[in-house]
């Protein structure tokens, strides 16, 4: 009998009547490049991570900023999975509030700038990616010996998965794209008033922990570290997005950010 | 055995409470009947059930939902289900178990409520035996996680009494990928019931699990911890697992079982279907009942069509029998050192992390900071260690705590197989019963009181034992008297159940100086050992050259004899070219690297050194030479040149040509803290970015390091002392890194707990050792509770400490709202703060 497996086909417990979601994209859809050919890191993202705004960097340092970017490149194998659930946003939470209902799921998202994202979306695109335990082993091994070399393995991580989510992103919107949809920008849990309490939730929806080793902390932190979870609207025709980008307004550090204080921000120009 | 009186070390307490030990066999399990017997002794098939989880998907369960649930919202449905398997030809019926533990189910229901009403739900399915099903935490355990073993531990083993007192007829553990959490559930379902035990574990295409378990490190570990089947459910298809099954079959005479996938799941016309059909799945499951598979079902994917024509399958056959060929086996979550009995391949153990004769490695232990023997532990890895030693062993030091946490640390940075190395048995248990794989014990002897407790710590945790030719008359000095202490440890590890293919005997070397003539005879002591115990043989070669000039070449060449003898697992340092010389030479007599291909590779070019001409390669004089550099200011200053260009290499040179007239003292005062200082400023400017900051930091760290090595600790001044921690349920331990790297340039002494750390280890820390300022980290909003409630504590447990907190989501007034006495924005400034509150 064995471990839950994901299945795509579930009722409609969830209250109103969501949308179907079309055939062509019921199905969980599983990110696994070969090794070696994952995505590339952006190297500028890796430095903006590394708190970098200008400085002249010397040849030595230069070097080493780039071999781990391109070791990590080479044995980098992520994993992910996404899946397409139809939007309830009709719901209440159980203290009356609006919230997002994930019909045929346990995900139930909190929070006005959520709230605002996806309640004029017909589905939303729900993702979850991972570099693996393997570079987390890295890391950790690193982080005690050589903090110089595992604070550029951290920013290259950092780049790497936000590359993956990327990728999946554009395939995701490339799959609704072929069935009429568009799609909103992403939005994680943790971004804005939406609480990290959906992480646990939206891991076991998508079957995350079986299908690419992803966990869930105690205190809502995905473990492996680098690792993503996140969300997106699809629409008929063109996206509603009610924010149009990912911005500081709804960061709850915007006032004493230090990539704002060197006038660059944590999000790539886009 | 009462396993109840110490969750530390259980065994050893259960000893001391005038307990005996009795080895797990067949006859002390409680089992069903006959056929379930055959069973576990590999002369039965028995088949199994399909996926629980795809039927009731299908049948319209929300996805991550909890489907244990229904065993009490929906009892028929679930019988209906398990009915469908037991009418398809299932012997056994797995109950809806899954996730049924206490974290999982919070408090939707009790542990013991679904259990209860799952195996009510099975039972009425008819099924001949109910198998009580354990899977995953959905947790990540430390050293990567941050669940503790022994709450993984406590969460199965509630499973286990939960199950057990429902009426379960076996448990299966399944859908692992953790070597540490699935031997957490063995020994809570071995400790808490006398049930048999299935183990597996889930592997990717590549045959590794998540964490990077390979199947032979699944079967050898789960065998020796005293699984009864062993084997893999889940993640592919039968064709796909089949290779993996045969890497099982080849290493465990243990039954194997697979339990695989039907494939993915797709929508196809509003239905899923899995892109395996019956009859390919029951072809492929065919071929690894041939291979000697001995147990099969499925996994996801799977409904009661394909478990009908499993049923033909095993229909009036037997299992194929697989023998193994006898091999001491030692394995880490991610690697086995196997030693087969019938030749002689050599594993080197290495032998740095022990402080006796350490002065370094003693005064890290003594601060608590476990990185410096972790880096040891890399250090031996890199130059070609096999096997790991762990020995912490020294006053002042509690082993029972330190030994299990720098096992675990270990584990974390290195692949190698460890060997646990204490005098102390509870120590030694500690240590075992929470290692991810199966060690070496170092060691046991020939007395009774060596024997009694500590044979019964690797019988139950599947250890390989050390046996040291010694007993209450002291070492004997012929080799006859050492093969007869030999012999006795091995006639009474059997008694446990350990045979001699897990014992390695050290008949313990002498001082050539002082007894030249044992030297043969170890040897000879070793040859008689292998010849008339069938045992593998280890010995610390460097005790044979106390007292004599030249050690390294008196070593090497009794290595080499030893090596001849017939030992087989030399303990000793790695990190000597002309040892590691004689292994690799070896290594092309006794056939091991095979077509010398390793030995052409490393010595093709290699420059002879006892050629008259021969040069040392550069660096290989442990010195390099210092650049030129750019200008006469640097000229004068090479430190703070060094220092501020972030550069290491030349650091030690520079500060060893510089301590030749200098007092080391002034050099710290008026060149290094200086450059630092200016560095500091440069990187508040915003001239210089974090890892140029780091680069630095690094560099002055190399220049410390020669001057301490010269001077001594103890003269080095000592500023003040900083206890630093990133907070309970953070994990993000970067930034923490990089302030401790920078106060232990100022001179700090830093006590790093770590990530993810309880407040009252930190309260703990700061009264033992007096620390008077704390750092603390948290980088996300929701752990900044948890730094608020560790400053309560402190404020209330050692009020004299003062806090300095950082981390991305705190601001100054923030800092102050959670009571912080200091707010440091990076890790300059936490530097800063430090040096204002201790004045200098």
């Amino acid at each position: 009998m064995s471990c839950a497996a994901s299945n795509p086909q579930t009722d409609a417990r969830a209250s109103g009547a969501p949308a179907a979601v079309p055939a062509e994209l019921a199905s969980p859809v599983l990110y696994r490049p070969a090794p070696g050919e994952g995505p590339t890191i952006d190297r500028a993202e890796m430095l903006r991570y590394l708190g970098y705004a200008g400085q002249s960097i010397d040849d030595a340092l230069a070097e080493r900023i780039e071999s781990t970017a391109a070791e990590l490149e080479g044995t980098l194998a992520p994993r992910g999975v996404r899946r397409v659930f139809p939007i309830d946003a009709a719901a209440r939470n159980e203290n009356g509030m609006p919230c997002i209902r994930l019909a045929g799921s346990t995900v139930e998202l909190n929070g006005s700038d959520i709230f605002r994202h996806l309640k004029d979306a017909r589905l939303c695109v729900v993702l979850a990616c991972t570099l693996g335990m393997e570079s987390e082993r890295r890391l950790r091994a690193l982080a005690g010996q050589r903090p110089l070399d595992a604070t550029l393995l951290d920013a290259a991580a950092s780049a790497a998965i936000e590359a993956t989510v990327r990728a999946m992103e554009s395939e995701a919107m490339r799959d609704a794209a072929a069935c009429g949809l568009s799609a909103n920008w992403r939005f994680s849990p943790g971004y804005g008033d939406c609480p990290l309490s959906a992480q646990g939730p939206i891991v076991a929806a998508l079957n995350a922990g079986r299908l690419i080793g992803l966990t869930v902390t105690d205190d809502d932190l995905l473990l492996p570290s680098k690792s993503v979870t996140a969300v997106f609207g699809l629409f008929d025709g063109e996206p509603h997005a009610a924010n149009d980008r990912p911005s500081c307004s709804i960061c709850r550090l915007h006032g004493a950010c230090p990539f704002r204080e060197r006038d660059t921000t944590c999000y790539s120009a886009l | 055995m009462d396993y109840t009186l110490d969750p530390i070390a259980p065994v050893t307490a259960a000893l001391a409470a005038g307990g005996t030990y009795c080895p797990r066999t067949l006859d002390a399990l409680r089992i069903a009947d006959d056929d379930l017997h055959r069973v576990l002794e590999g002369t039965r098939h028995l088949l199994l059930d399909g996926g629980m989880g795809t039927m009731l998907q299908a049948a319209g369960l929300a996805a991550g939902e909890l489907p244990e649930l229904l065993c009490l919202t929906d009892p028929e449905a679930i019988t209906a289900i398990h009915a469908a398997y037991v009418a398809a030809g299932s012997e056994a019926v797995t109950t809806n178990t899954f996730g049924a533990n206490a974290r999982k189910l919070g408090d939707t229901a009790t542990v013991e409520e679904v259990f209860d009403a799952a195996v009510r739900c099975a039972r009425a399915s008819g099924a001949r035996y109910v198998a009580g099903d354990i899977g995953p935490l959905g947790a990540l355990l430390r050293p990567m996680g941050t669940v503790t073993f022994d709450e993984a531990y406590e969460l199965f083993a509630q499973q286990a009494r939960a199950a057990a007192r429902a009426g379960v007829d076996f448990f299966i553990i399944e859908t692992m990928t953790d070597l540490a959490e699935i031997r957490a559930a063995v020994l809570a379902c071995r400790e808490n019931t006398d049930l048999p035990i299935f183990a597996t574990m889930t592997f990717e295409e590549d045959g590794r699990t998540f964490l990077g378990t390979s199947p032979e490190v699944a079967a050898i570990t789960l065998d020796a911890l005293g699984a009864d089947v062993v084997g893999i459910n889940c993640s592919l298809g039968p064709a796909e697992l089949r290779p993996f099954a045969a890497r099982m079959l080849a290493v465990t005479e243990k039954p194997v079982m697979v339990q695989a996938n039907a494939g993915l799941p797709r929508v196809e016309d509003g239905a899923t279907v899995y892109d395996i059909l019956p009859d390919a799945y029951a072809q492929a499951v065919r071929a690894m009942v041939d291979d000697g598979v001995g147990v099969i079902g499925g996994c996801c994917g799977t409904n009661p069509d394909y478990i009908r024509l499993l049923a033909d399958i095993v229909a009036d056959r037997t299992p194929t029998a697989h023998r193994v060929a006898p091999a001491l086996t030692v394995t880490s979550a991610q690697r086995t050192v196997s030693l087969p009995t019938a030749c002689r391949a050599i594993a080197v153990v290495g032998e740095r992390i022990n402080p006796t004769g350490k002065k370094r490695l003693q005064r890290a232990l003594r601060e608590g900071n476990l990185d410096y023997a972790v880096g040891q532990g890399i250090a031996q890895q890199e130059q070609g260690a096999d096997v790991l030693d762990v020995n912490v062993g020294m006053p002042d030091i509690d082993e029972v705590d330190v030994l299990p946490r720098l096992c675990e640390q270990l584990s974390a940075a290195t692949s190698l197989p460890l060997q646990i190395d204490s005098t102390d048995p509870r120590a030694i248990e500690a240590a075992v019963r929470r290692y991810a794989g199966k060690p070496i014990i170092n060691s046991v002897n020939g007395k009774r009181e060596s024997l009694d407790a500590v044979l019964p710590i690797a019988a139950h945790y599947g250890a390989n034992i050390i046996g040291l030719t010694l007993d209450e008359s002291g070492i004997p000095e012929t080799a006859e008297a050492r093969v007869r202490i030999a012999e006795r440890i091995v006639s009474e590890a059997a008694r446990y159940g350990i045979g001699p293919e897990r014992i390695l005997i050290d008949c313990l070397v002498m001082t050539a100086s002082t007894n030249q003539a044992q030297a043969l005879e170890i040897l000879d002591a070793v040859t008689a050992c292998k010849q008339r115990l069938g045992v593998k043989c280890a010995l610390g070669v460097s005790n044979i050259s106390f007292g004599l000039p030249a050690r390294e070449l008196l070593n090497a060449t009794f290595l080499a004899a030893a090596f001849g003898a017939g030992l087989d697992a030399p303990i000793m340092n790695p990190g000597s070219e002309r040892y590691m010389d004689a292994v690799r030479a070896f290594r092309v007599l006794n056939a091991e690297d095979e077509q010398s291909m390793a030995y052409i590779e490393r010595f093709g070019a290699w420059t002879d050194p006892y050629k008259r001409d021969a040069r040392p390669a550069p660096g290989q004089d442990g010195s390099t030479s210092v650049s030129p550099t750019d200008d006469d200011a640097d000229a004068a200053d090479p430190i703070r040149h060094l220092i501020l260009t972030g550069r290491k290499g030349d650091m030690a040179a520079a500060t060893t040509a510089l301590l030749a007239d200098h007092d080391p003292l002034d050099l710290i005062n008026e060149r290094f803290i200086p450059a630092l200082d200016e560095v500091g400023i440069l990187f508040d400017k915003g001239t210089y970015f974090l890892p140029q900051l780091m680069a630095s930091a690094e560099a002055a760290r190399v220049g410390f390091d020669t001057i301490r090595e010269r001077m001594g600790s103890q003269r080095m001044a000592r500023k003040g002392e900083i206890c630093l921690a990133t907070v309970k349920g953070d994990i993000h331990d970067i930034g923490k890194n990089i302030v401790k790297m920078l106060l232990e340039n100022y001179g700090f002494t830093v006590y790093d707990l770590g990530r993810d750390v309880d407040p009252h280890t930190i309260v703990d820390t700061v009264r033992s050792r007096g620390v008077k300022l704390v750092g603390l980290s948290a980088l996300m909003t929701t752990t900044v509770r948890a730094m608020e409630e560790t400053i309560a504590l402190l404020r209330v447990e050692a009020p004299d400490a003062q806090v300095i907190v950082g981390g991305a989501v705190l601001t100054p007034d923030y800092a102050a709202q959670i009571g912080a006495d200091f707010y440091a924005k990076d890790a300059a400034a936490a530097a800063r703060i430090a040096e204002e509150v201790f004045g200098s």
